[in-house]
């Protein structure tokens, strides 16, 4: 459709006025440079685009109203961070006791074991590293536990794991 | 013995294809480009075994620097000039004072484009202490689904 739009036109200047042959020009363009452009671009724009989008970590927090849960004690494992990003675990009302990173995810799997209705409390302290909570959640999540809850960091928090720590 | 002569090759190399394939590869990096904004604060992220990505688009960062400082971002440049005024449109982030001024403009971009998704980028040697604070508004916002950013760990 285009072709023969453009084409008729064409015919009849033609037909109007009959030229002679003329020499044909050579349209030879050299793109060097615009390639050398274009390549320059493609590597600017390679190198700038951002491919790898982070990983995510998600939660869901209930909403503030209705959120109290009644837990029997024996079902509740407290795990705390203390400042200096120690960790402390404890069931229950039992004291709280001193914990390698490294046996945390031991530990979990074992009490999901023996009592597969543990609710799983994660304190950690103000004071500690964004990045001790990080590594908590992710073994939590590892040990597929995917219901927790976080709790603020109290004062009687911090005396029974100073408790714990000071023998 | 009487050579012919030969007729000088030519070297002149077609370069239209190339041409057409490099400006379609420019076409598709410059349509795809991302610019990411001007960081406001170094972060090192926290490692993780998480697989979920971030989503790509309508992303409210709030980003908690080691040193305590809060800022909150959003990908889209027509809603940061529209949350933290026209002047703060090219920004990544803006610092954010105190909690209220938080949780004020995180109901103003919720009204604005209710598909944010909101996630916290902390830095991995922040303390606890903002990150629970900006939880606690999130939470008094009722923003009560968002993502922690962190990277793959390395095992």
């Amino acid at each position: 459709m285009a072709g023969g739009d453009m084409g008729a036109p064409r015919q009849a200047r033609h037909g109007n006025k009959p030229h002679k042959a003329r020499r044909r020009l050579n349209v030879r363009i050299d793109m060097t440079p615009m390639v050398d452009v274009v390549m320059l671009l493609i590597t600017f724009f390679m190198l700038t685009t951002v491919f790898n989008t982070p990983q995510t970590m998600e939660i869901n927090m209930p909403s503030e109203e209705g959120a109290t849960v009644e837990v029997a004690e024996s079902n509740l494992l407290t795990l705390r961070v203390s400042h200096g990003d120690k960790i402390f675990w404890n069931i229950g009302v039992e004291p709280p006791r001193g914990l390698e990173f490294d046996q945390l995810r031991p530990l979990l799997l074992r009490e999901i074991a023996a009592n597969p209705k543990l609710i799983t409390l994660v304190k950690v302290d103000r004071t500690s590293s964004y990045k001790s909570m990080v590594d908590v959640m992710d073994e939590l999540n590892l040990a597929s536990i995917s219901r927790f809850s976080l709790a603020p960091f109290k004062d009687f928090d911090r005396e029974l794991v100073d408790a714990a720590a000071a023998p | 013995m009487v050579r012919k002569k030969l007729g000088r090759l030519s070297v002149f190399i077609d370069m239209t294809p190339m041409v057409d394939v490099s400006m379609l590869l420019l076409t598709f990096f410059m349509l795809t480009t991302q610019f990411r904004p001007a960081a406001e604060a170094e972060i090192v992220l926290p490692t993780s075994n998480s697989a979920i990505k971030l989503p790509e688009s309508d992303v409210m960062t709030i980003t908690i620097s080691k040193d305590n400082r809060i800022f909150i971002g959003v990908d889209s440049q027509r809603l940061r000039g529209e949350l933290f005024g026209t002047g703060n449109a090219l920004s990544g982030g803006v610092h954010v004072e105190n909690m209220e001024q938080l949780a004020t403009l995180l109901m103003q971009a919720r009204t604005l484009n209710p598909k944010l998704r909101t996630v916290i980028k902390g830095d991995q040697g922040a303390p606890y202490g903002p990150v629970q604070d900006v939880m606690d508004v999130l939470q008094r916002v009722r923003i009560t689904r968002f993502n922690l950013v962190t990277d793959l760990e390395k095992s």
